[in-house]
């Protein structure tokens, strides 16, 4: 149809006085876009408050820092260094000379400032056109100068958005385990920490082993898997409150949960006699659904954004496979048809794509394919990674990956690595410890 | 020329002996020092004793929670042992090796201390003397990333609980 | 368990022996035959339309190739370019009367509560919004534009009987090869749309753009379709940064309207 449309048109341009020349550029090269960050220009009162309030100094370079270091991680961009800079902050936060950006290969420019002003951090920054010599975008913030590294995020955010035409990731957090000791022994806690690895917490002690943590759709809750007093079940904890609670009375392991897309309902599995089956439970009244029956395990279950699907994990074929069925468990059906072993399917937030594990031949790939089982891409292989959790807006994936362990018993590393939807940009998630079970949180502001 | 002719008839029965031989040849690789059998471990290495001569623990293949010949006499074991120590009751930890997805792995090793808690019912060992929790990959006892390794962490094991 | 190894090994060095010993019929020698070359026919027509842009696939891989190496090697610095002294720019007095009175419409002291959820901590003020179509329409240089058009109205009489339409073959392929060259492809588009720009340029007879248009720029508006600004967008860059555009060094009649359609279908789709 659209073809159509476009020899239409051809036709349309060619019969008029003379004819237009048309010249198709097919091919381009998919380097990473040249923007420089210039730091924010803070002036001496500013950095002295700062650093009274936070114990750093230079607030526009910290800031500034954080743009570049976002994105430069997404591959779509190639922050210039800052050595090369030709115009100073201090002038170039009001009106940039375009012609030394331009000699320095800058399609894009970031510049701004930030003051400190009866407690609080104003922040004003501008993206320009470096070819055209036009601004893109404008904008300030005011908040309390403790955020300061989440308006490096929402920066970066706003900048991603009016350059790639979509919502950006970066003021997210990451809720995932952190891990410790032998093998054998694995000591285990829930931590969460900035989408760069920044301002880490841990939300559990480490007494009793925990898995899976994931987030609640306003990223207050999380629910997780606890062998508190040995007894493996579903928790729901309150990240603002830190009260904890166990997920209904079943009387044997629940695991694998999630949330609703509308936050009310956590889905899980229950395992019991040697049967795992899909339940749910309201989060308001309590009411707990039986989703699957069948004596297979039925397990990894996960709601489509707008909550009338189910996809999941279910080895009633002989083998784990993927399945999706409606919310009230009619109509399943088997999508995954490939070699292999298929695992932790999850819907993006987008709706149009299943990402998952795939064990063939020894190896373990993250991969995604369409909803219908059609179209499967693999991203990556590796010795053993699985459980990929989207990012908000749907285009990179974080999962986690460990590393072989010799005959020693050595050499055993557990980190969080991301990719995008592309394949091309693989990179490790920095975390002070060894690190598993990712979950990505949704944007924070908006 | 005859040379040649002998070289290149060496090279083909050659040939043909490895294509042979290689069905032979791959059950040997994974039959180390045959501490392995049918993908299922059979060694002693890592097993203890809940009394003298009663195993704790039975060996699974990938994927699988079907007991072997083997297992069900450990359990027959456990069971007599059970039904002379009524005062006893015992946890079985259902195991998985690290080749799998954390959330399945669970289920695979509910569904193994399941199968071990079943056979001992039938050998008249009471169901509230048993209780049953699966750790999925997450407690290893051979931390190894080797086929024998992870035969030994495909288990179920069965631990006093008093 | 050894004894049975060496056994086997004894029997079946035996039956090598014998079998290249006995086995005449392997000596054989094989019978001459020509090998077999594939003709391809190939249609010559008075167009000769050379395949030209390679698979996309290929280029995504060496691309991808590429990118592991830059990963794992640490970037190289651009060239270090000497610092010119930093002497403040004087900068003309409207712009920084347009700057302060930007500063002044949003100078208005707001007012927050120290108590707020971190979620809603932050306010948003959009200074102004640039965005409009209009501003990619490139009006910059439209006096330029009127003064070539006069020259224009003058020459185009004489050159309307020229038959010669398009560009030739050579004359294309420089332009395309200059172009995908300068064109960085967003790398977040999505797949499956519709990833056509067609930009209209009027030029200036040493390849300069006098004025570039984007015909089908409703579509920036329509829900959904906010990846087309950002594509054309990168289209109106690679035509900037390519400048002066290699045109043919005659017949200006027949180019001065050139429409460039920037299609990146082919190399995202593989």
């Amino acid at each position: 149809m659209k073809f159509f449309k476009i020899i239409i048109l051809t036709i349309f341009f060619q019969s008029q006085a003379y004819a237009l020349i048309e010249v198709d550029i097919t091919r381009g090269n998919l380097n990473p876009l040249p923007i420089a960050v210039s730091p924010l220009f803070s002036n001496n009162d500013s950095n002295v408050k700062f650093e009274k309030i936070v114990k750093v100094n230079n607030v526009g370079h910290e800031i500034s820092k954080i743009v570049e270091n976002n994105l430069r991680q997404t591959g779509l961009f190639n922050p210039l260094e800052k050595d090369a800079f030709l115009q100073e902050s201090e002038i170039a936060h009001l009106k940039p000379r375009f012609e030394d950006w331009n000699l320095i290969k800058a399609q894009a420019l970031i510049t701004g400032k930030v003051e400190i002003k009866d407690e609080k951090l104003r922040v004003e920054f501008r993206l320009w056109d470096v070819l055209a010599a036009k601004e893109m975008l404008a904008l300030a913030f005011t908040t309390v100068p403790t955020n300061w590294r989440r308006v490096g995020h929402i920066i970066t955010d706003k900048i991603y958005e009016r350059l790639t035409g979509e919502k950006g990731y970066f003021d997210t957090r990451i809720i995932y385990v952190a891990e410790e000791g032998p093998k054998t022994q694995r000591i285990k806690k829930l931590a969460i920490m900035d989408q760069d690895g920044f301002n880490v917490k841990y939300l559990t002690l480490g007494n009793e082993l925990v898995l899976t943590p994931r987030f609640n759709p306003t990223n207050q809750m999380i629910t997780y898997l606890s062998y508190f007093r040995n007894l493996p079940r579903v928790y729901l904890l309150d990240i603002e409150t830190g009260v904890q609670e166990v997920v209904g009375d079943f009387p044997g392991m629940t695991f694998a949960p999630r949330f609703s897309p509308d936050g009310k309902k956590i889905i899980m599995s229950f395992a019991t006699g040697g049967n795992s089956d899909i339940y749910t439970m309201d989060l308001e009244n309590r009411i707990v659904e039986r989703i699957t029956n069948h004596p297979s395990i039925d397990t990894s279950p996960s709601y489509s954004p707008d909550g009338k699907f189910i996809c999941f994990n279910s080895d009633r074929s002989g083998y784990q496979q993927i399945y999706v069925m409606k919310n009230d468990g009619s109509n399943v059906k088997r999508i995954s048809f490939g070699k292999g072993l298929y695992g932790t399917p999850v819907w993006s937030p987008r709706g149009d794509l299943i990402a998952f594990t795939k064990l063939h031949k020894g190896k373990f790939y993250i991969g995604v394919m369409r909803t219908d089982g059609s179209g499967e891409r693999l991203l990556t292989e590796n010795f053993y990674q699985e459980a990929p959790s989207w990012s908000p807006n749907g285009r990179v994936l974080i999962f986690y990956r460990e590393t072989e362990t010799n005959e020693k018993g050595e050499g055993f590393s557990a980190k969080l690595w991301s990719i995008d939807l592309t394949g091309y940009n693989e990179r490790q998630v920095p975390t002070k410890t060894d690190a598993s079970d990712p979950s990505w949180s949704s944007l924070l502001s908006n | 020329m005859i040379l040649n002719k002998i070289l290149k008839n060496t090279l083909l029965i050659v040939a043909t002996c490895l294509i042979l031989s290689a069905c032979a040849s791959t059950k040997k690789v994974s039959d180390i020092g045959g501490q392995i059998k049918d993908d299922v471990y059979v060694g002693e290495d890592t097993v203890e004793y809940l009394a003298s001569g009663v195993p704790d623990r039975v060996f699974f293949a990938t994927n699988e929670s079907v007991l072997t010949t083997r297992s069900r006499d450990t359990l027959r074991k456990q069971a007599t042992w059970l039904r002379e120590n009524p005062n006893i009751s015992i946890v079985i930890e259902g195991h998985a090796d690290e080749r799998g997805t954390r959330e399945y792995n669970l289920a695979l090793g509910e569904r193994r201390a399941n199968a071990a808690k079943d056979y001992l019912m039938t050998y008249g060992v009471s169901a509230d003397r048993i209780s049953v929790i699966s750790y999925g990959k997450e407690r290893p006892v051979d931390s190894g990333s080797n086929p024998l390794a992870w035969s030994k962490n495909r288990r179920s094991v069965s631990v006093k609980a008093n | 368990m050894y004894k049975s190894i060496f056994i086997s090994t004894g029997f079946h060095f035996i039956i090598i022996i014998v079998a290249t010993i006995s086995l005449p019929f392997l000596a054989k020698t094989p019978i001459d035959l020509p090998p077999l070359v594939s003709i391809e026919l190939i249609q010559i027509t008075d167009k000769t339309s050379i395949p030209f842009a390679p698979k996309a696939k290929k280029i995504i891989e060496k691309i991808k190739k590429k990118e592991k190496e830059r990963v794992v090697s640490e970037q190289a610095p651009p060239k270090k370019i000497k610092k010119e002294k930093p002497e403040a720019v004087p900068l003309p007095d409207k712009k920084i009367e347009e700057i302060k009175k930007i500063k002044e419409k949003k100078q208005n002291p707001e007012k927050i509560d120290t108590e707020v959820k971190q979620v809603s901590e932050f306010e948003k003020k959009e200074i102004f919004d640039p965005n409009s179509i209009a501003a990619l329409i490139d009006k910059s240089k439209e006096n330029i534009a009127e003064t070539t058009k006069k020259t224009n109205k003058v020459t185009q009489s004489q050159d309307k009987n020229v038959e010669l339409n398009g560009l030739s073959l050579s004359e294309e392929d420089a332009l395309k090869a200059q172009i995908f060259g300068c064109w960085s492809i967003p790398l977040g588009l999505p797949f499956n749309e519709n990833l056509l720009v067609r930009i209209k340029l009027k030029l200036k007879p040493d390849g300069y753009v006098i004025k570039s248009e984007i015909l089908d720029h409703e579509r920036m508006n329509r829900p959904g379709q906010g990846f087309y600004k950002v594509l054309a967008e990168s289209a109106l860059r690679a035509i900037r940064l390519c400048q002066p555009l290699r045109v043919p060094t005659t017949g200006y009649e027949r180019w001065k309207d050139l429409q460039l359609n920037f299609d990146a279908g082919e190399m995202l789709g593989g």
